[in-house]
């Protein structure tokens, strides 16, 4: 008895450890290799309250998040877990989670495209051939359902659910919850694919002719508008982590862009063929690609390198939020997890009715469910394991009332980011720019200034002044002046340019300190 | 006791010469006048000064020991000194003490006799001899023998009077440590050493602040509570609290606490009643005697207005005279007056040097001097000078009364004599420049035949006036300048101050200015980066975008659509230069599809996907690419394992490389990539010019095209294609073979970057991991977040911070481990502990 209590108290520890370690985020400073004392003490003070900050989160989580998430779990290793199905899992959980999942078949009107809300509550369908819905997955209840009676691309929730947008035929669209279109978006053109960068409020489009267009929804302005130059595409994800949007196009690369800039900040070649899905893990280092060389791979973004490969075709692949890959090839769906080191494992496997063309998946967040739009209707199954147990309240509420909507939007909106913001590594702001090149004036340049200036100058006009102090004699010299006054300053730069200032200046510097401060001066080594 | 008599009588031996050296060094003016005034002068002056010399006695350098000052030399050392010197002394001394000695046999009669006596022989004034036995009450004892009187002698005197044996105790102990009374040190070093203790002292007390400041300034947070008195204090309160410290105070309370006095205090609160009755005939009197004093107060407050209205110069002067002449009464009266008055006088001239009163700064002078001096009547030119004078005398430098007095007296005479002050001054001048003259003539004598030197004699009388007046106006115009020289200073000291101020100011108006250039060539720079590229864009596309036209012009109607709206986006310039780009990639499209036409269909349906809009085929197509995967994926499940054993694959596909180049045959991905890899390259880092003469230069002869191209320009393209290949090195992708990053600096990034690492950091690892820590609310438990987030010093609006107070610290103390709180909210004793323990506590919860 006694030693399993210790011994769990010291698993507790270890626990806890491990903990605070993740939420003191890195080591301090070495202050040994200091040598500024007060700057020392200061941060030893800081180091100090870190630690007592990150022991207090490391215990709070204990105590509030109590909840993990539950995998399915072998019982010998013979046994495979993708070879569970459906039902027996749906014979082993309570009531609330087998009401989760559904098969809903809508053969008309076409292929569908699902999307969540961040907090998983709401639901979005889109029908190829027009079909809109919006239903509250929570009693599954159906919002509004409608028709658009042209084709639907792709659908994607603003902010909250309040607000949705539509790739349709010519335009994407915005409506409301109750369907009212609000907006018409004609700039986006005719989009394929649509997303929403949510810290940002910027909502990105990709058009048929590989243009990618940024649009603040908060002001509605059009924060860019970019050629990608790489060919029509449909393959376009946002990286969770630093919002940067990764594009797949036709010739096997996958660019990354940013609002604030024309070219793409990363070119990857990662397939061969076309490139046919992209997918960002929730902490933004790992990205998944497929491509029609029959190929799923896996990439640290950190290093832009191949981590895994995997002969697989997929369709669509998606990310849960802890971290399982969900892909779809055909009427199939294959779930992978890692099992440490990168090392994906088939862990579930589903398959639609034969004849099923699975459309897009993506995992319902804050629940162990996975939603698959299909060319028959749409589909939802149970993946243990794939949702994020314990969610906060102030980050995403999945059971949030009005009241708290509607903070929290106002929140949102003034925490919004700057679309500059955008990069490939957010934790460089603050940190020390690092030192660029001084760009040089050409000669040309700068002989161009020195005759503005002096133009300027004489073209200056002046004041007839009386008494003979308008002589033309006066004026010449005056306009002479001017002109060495508006020339001085190029001279002068053109001196600092040359490094230091002369000597003789230096010395009639010293000569020019009055006598109280004289003796400060530097003496002349003799 | 004897020295005084001794030194004064002494005195008188001197030669005249030498107590001139020794007596009151007189301003050369003076002397000049008193010069003018002749030998015959020089006799009174010599009596008047012997008349000072009772009052104000110039002492030569006394040792101290010898004065006896502070009582710290050695008595006895001193008597044996003080008669030696006496014995060694000439007869003078002698019939002194020979009139001591009778002084001592007689009474009264002798007194006046010896005091004639010695009228007679030192040719003092009596007072000095009355004084001198005043002042000496000790009477020396008969001296017998000629040896000098020891201190034995003088104890032999006293025996048997009470504290006799005291004293010879004491002297016999002297007499047996026999020490020899060091000089004393001198004064520089007396100092010096004060100085050090001095500076010792202040150093402790100034040091013992130092770890309450240090511990202050190291603390990361100051809390400053209201030191809001809460209790409130009575008089009442205050005194209940005093208990009797000092012997004084516990007499006192014993005698007013004592039971007695206490009840007699009450009992007796009747008859101190009764004490406070007051006659009526009392009160009358009183008021009458009040009235009375108030009527003659008024009335001498309306006499001293009355009197203070009077502008009358005659009545002024006789008004001064009267209080001169009553002032003089008292002097001769009584010394001490004589000594009020240097005291005055001294004062007087103290704060004319301090306030320069009659130096022409009032407003009456400087207005004067504004008009001109030469403008203005001889009344107001004389009492300009009147002034100037008496700032002269009151700031003049002296050494000792005497001469001030005298000069006084002498300004008293001039006044006696003349009437109008002008007149005075004139003549003083005029003296002055006989004074002046004479004394050209006296060392000019040898040259007495030169010319001007006879006309100056010759004009002598009749100049004479003229040329005091010249002089007066000399004194003027020097009067005007020093004036102009004092404002040319003012002037000067404004425009060196100016330089000072206006070089700086000048130089950041200049940075400022040279900032603003840069930044506009700057910007006018990214501007010239982008400019040519949308020139090359506008021409280049437009001639493609017309091939294509033409080709593309049969194409259905959503083509058409496409290029209309790329004409719209041709209006926009911001991605002109990626759209060349586009369209090239259109182009290599165009070549796909025309492979493909040659060959492959089985790949067919994904071109025709992504470049034509074709909905319908968008059902067959994934129809078409799930039938392979579908197969795949269960002959992989046949095999019941999805263990990819190939990880990690280089992009030379070692057995399906062939499958998958007859997939896409014709459509080589990774040389594409290759080449715009290299125009990126190229665009970021541009690749050097090859040397190349211009035709016709250097190579006029044989031997010049023989040697090529000059070296120089080879030495330069080679470095600057060394430059470029470390620049490439140096990319994040230059080792990744399949990535392209780009290296473009994002200006709208930079400014969430530091441009300088903040001050007290020198190292940037350790800036950036001091601000690794979020300190939001979003980021960090409630408990730790307003830790995290405080301020330096709390404090709340109101509350005044109280200079610092001295508090006991303990030196290993941690800077942050109790609050530090610098004013505690309670002033009470009793309750700071408590508080003191409640803050303590509110610490540590609040920091655990």
């Amino acid at each position: 008895m006694a030693p399993a209590r210790v011994n769990a108290d010291k698993d507790a520890e270890d626990e806890l450890e491990m903990k605070v370690e993740k939420y003191s985020r890195g080591k301090g400073a070495d202050l040994k290799a200091l040598r500024d004392k007060k700057l020392k003490g200061q941060l030893a003070v800081k180091e100090k309250l870190y630690g007592q900050s990150a022991k207090a989160a490391a215990k709070a989580e204990q105590w509030l998040m109590p909840t993990e998430e539950g995998f399915l779990e072998p019982d010998e290793d013979l046994e495979k877990t993708y070879r569970v199905q459906q039902e027996l899992i749906l014979k082993e959980v309570d009531l609330l989670s087998s009401r989760k999942p559904f098969d809903m078949i809508l053969p008309v009107l076409g292929p569908y495209t699902i999307e969540y809300t961040s907090n998983g509550r709401y639901m979005l369908v889109g029908g190829r051939k027009g079909h809109l819905a919006m239903m509250d997955m929570l009693n599954m209840d159906l919002i509004k359902e409608f028709q658009v009676r042209e084709t639907v691309r792709d659908v994607a929730f603003l902010h909250n659910e309040q607000l949705y947008a539509v790739a349709q035929k010519k335009y994407p669209y915005i409506y409301n919850r109750h369907g009212t279109e609000i907006h018409c978006l004609k700039e986006h053109g005719k989009a394929l694919k649509l997303q929403f960068l949510t810290k940002q409020f910027l909502l990105t489009s990709i058009n048929s002719f590989g243009q990618l267009h940024y649009q603040d929804v908060s002001t509605g302005e059009m924060i860019a508008n970019y050629r990608t130059g790489l060919g029509r595409t449909d393959v376009m994800r946002v990286n969770p982590y630093n919002a940067v949007i990764g594009l797949g196009h036709a010739g096997g690369k996958v660019t990354m862009w940013k609002p604030t800039s024309v070219k793409p900040l990363v070119t990857m070649l990662c397939h061969h063929g076309p490139v046919t899905a992209v997918a960002f893990d929730r902490s933004g280092h790992l990205m998944v690609t497929a491509g029609v060389d029959r190929k799923i791979k896996i990439w640290d973004l950190r290093k832009y390198e191949v981590v895994n490969s995997y002969p697989v075709r997929a369709q669509s692949l998606d990310f849960s939020q802890k971290g399982l890959l969900a892909c779809s090839n055909g009427s199939l769906v294959e779930i992978y997890r890692d099992f440490g080191g990168h090392d994906y494992r088939l862990y579930m496997k589903h398959r639609m009715m034969k004849g099923y063309q699975v459309g897009k998946v993506l995992f319902r967040p804050y629940e162990d469910i996975l939603g698959i739009g299909h060319s028959m209707g749409l589909s939802s199954i149970l993946v243990p394991g794939s949702g994020e147990p314990n969610f906060d309240t102030f980050i995403e509420n999945p059971m949030e009332t009005t009241k708290q909507k509607r903070e929290k939007e106002v929140h949102a909106l003034l925490d919004k980011l700057p679309p500059d913001t955008i990069m490939l590594n957010p934790s460089l702001i603050a940190t020390v720019r690092a030192p660029k090149k001084k760009e040089k004036k050409t000669k040309k340049e700068i002989e161009e200034e020195v005759e503005e200036a002096v133009d300027a100058a004489k073209n200056m006009e002046r004041k007839k002044k009386t008494k003979g102090r308008s002589k033309p004699s006066k004026r010449a010299k005056k306009k002479e002046e001017d002109v060495f006054r508006a020339k001085r300053p190029f001279l002068e730069q053109s001196k600092e340019a040359d490094g230091r200032p002369d000597k003789k200046q230096r010395i009639g510097e010293e000569g020019e300190l009055p006598k109280a401060l004289q003796r400060f001066a530097k003496k002349p080594q003799s | 006791m004897p020295k005084k008599p001794a030194m004064r009588r002494g005195k008188p031996a001197l030669g005249p010469e030498k107590k001139r050296r020794h007596g009151p060094r007189l301003p050369t003016a003076m002397r000049r006048e008193l010069d003018a005034m002749g030998p015959g002068g020089s006799d009174d002056e010599e009596l008047s000064d012997a008349g000072a010399q009772d009052v104000y006695e110039y002492e030569e350098g006394v040792p101290e020991e010898e004065a006896g000052k502070n009582g710290r030399y050695d008595a006895v050392a001193k008597y044996e000194y003080e008669f030696d010197s006496d014995a060694s002394e000439a007869d003078e001394d002698v019939p002194s003490e020979e009139g001591e000695d009778m002084e001592e046999d007689d009474d009264g009669e002798d007194e006046e006799k010896q005091i004639r006596i010695l009228q007679e022989t030192t040719g003092m004034p009596r007072e000095a001899f009355d004084g001198k036995k005043r002042k000496q009450p000790l009477e020396l004892p008969l001296q017998h023998g000629d040896g000098p009187v020891t201190i034995h002698d003088l104890l032999d005197n006293i025996q048997g009077k009470p504290g006799y044996s005291k004293v010879r105790k004491r002297l016999q102990q002297q007499e047996k440590k026999t020490m020899i009374v060091a000089a004393p040190l001198p004064k520089v070093d007396r100092e010096k050493l004060e100085r050090g203790v001095a500076n010792q002292e202040l150093k402790r007390e100034l040091t013992k602040w130092e770890r309450n400041v240090k511990g202050n300034r190291e603390a990361p947070t100051l809390f400053f509570e209201n030191d809001a008195n809460l209790g409130v204090n009575t008089v009442a309160a205050i005194a209940s609290k005093f208990k009797p410290r000092s012997e004084f105070e516990k007499r006192m309370a014993e005698i007013t606490r004592s039971s007695e006095i206490m009840e007699a205090h009450k009992n007796d609160g009747a008859k101190i009643l009764e004490l406070n009755k007051i006659d009526v005939e009392d009160v009358r009197e009183r008021q009458n005697r009040l009235a009375k004093m108030r009527s003659l107060l008024f009335r001498h407050e309306m006499k001293a207005k009355r009197v203070k209205k009077i502008k009358s110069r005659t009545y002024h002067r006789m008004l001064k005279k009267d209080k001169l002449k009553v002032a003089s009464a008292e002097f001769e009266a009584d010394p001490e007056a004589i000594k009020d008055y240097a005291m005055k006088q001294e004062f007087k001239r103290a704060e004319e040097r301090m306030t320069l009163k009659h130096k022409n700064t009032s407003k009456w002078a400087k207005r004067i001097l504004k008009r001109g001096l030469s403008v203005q009547d001889e009344g107001t030119r004389a009492a300009i000078t009147a002034q100037l004078q008496q700032n002269a005398l009151l700031t003049r430098k002296m050494n000792s009364m005497k001469d001030d007095s005298s000069s006084e007296e002498s300004s008293d005479d001039d006044e006696d004599e003349n009437d109008s002050e002008a007149k005075i001054l004139n003549r003083g001048k005029e003296k002055i420049l006989k004074v002046l003259e004479e004394d050209k003539e006296i060392p000019n004598s040898g040259v007495f035949s030169l010319p001007f030197m006879e006309r100056a004699m010759k004009k002598q009388e009749e100049a004479a006036y003229e040329e005091a007046r010249q002089a007066l106006e000399d004194y003027d115009d020097s009067l005007r300048k020093l004036e102009d020289d004092n404002t040319e200073q003012n002037e000067d000291s404004i425009k060196v101050t100016g330089k000072r101020t206006f070089g700086p100011a000048k130089n950041t108006h200049e940075d400022v200015n040279k900032r603003q250039k840069l930044h506009e060539t700057e910007s006018s720079d990214s501007e010239y980066d982008s400019d040519p590229a949308q020139h090359l864009g506008n021409n280049e596309p437009t001639t493609k975008q017309d091939d294509i036209q033409l080709g593309t012009a049969l194409l259905d109607d959503e083509q058409n659509d496409l290029y209309k709206s790329f004409d719209d986006i041709m209006k926009n310039p911001g991605p002109k230069t990626t759209f060349e780009v586009g369209m090239l990639a259109g182009d290599s499209w165009k070549k796909v599809n025309s492979s493909k036409g040659n060959g492959n269909s089985n790949v067919n349906g994904v071109t025709n996907k992504s470049k034509l809009q074709a909905p319908p085929i968008v059902d067959p197509n994934p129809k078409q690419q799930g039938s392979n995967p579908d197969s795949d994926s269960e002959e992989e499940m046949v095999e019941g394992f999805l263990t990819m054993s190939d990880t990690k694959e280089n992009y030379e596909l070692p057995s399906q490389a062939e499958l998958i180049r007859q997939a896409f045959a014709g459509d080589d991905v990774e040389a594409e990539f290759e080449k715009d890899k290299m125009e990126v390259l190229n665009e970021e880092n541009p690749e050097p010019e090859k040397p190349a003469l211009v035709p016709g230069w250097g190579q006029w002869t044989d031997i010049q095209q023989k040697k090529g191209l000059p070296s120089w320009m080879i030495k330069e393209h080679a470095i600057a294609k060394r430059n470029r290949e470390e620049a490439l090195k140096r990319r994040k992708d230059s080792k990744l073979k399949h990535v392209i990053i780009s290296e473009h600096v994002d200006k709208k990034v930079e400014k969430y970057l530091v441009r300088n690492l903040p001050f007290p950091y020198t190292s940037k690892d350790v800036y950036e991991q001091s601000i690794r820590m979020p300190i939001g609310p979003d980021f960090n438990p409630a408990i730790s977040v307003s830790a995290l987030n405080r301020p330096a010093i709390v404090k709340k609006p109101g509350v005044i911070i109280k200079p610092i107070q001295y508090e006991e610290v303990d030196p290993h103390m941690k800077p942050d481990e109790p609050k530090r709180v610098i004013q505690r909210v309670t002033p009470h004793p009793n309750a700071k502990k408590a508080s003191a323990k409640q803050s303590k506590g509110a610490t540590s919860h609040k920091r655990k």
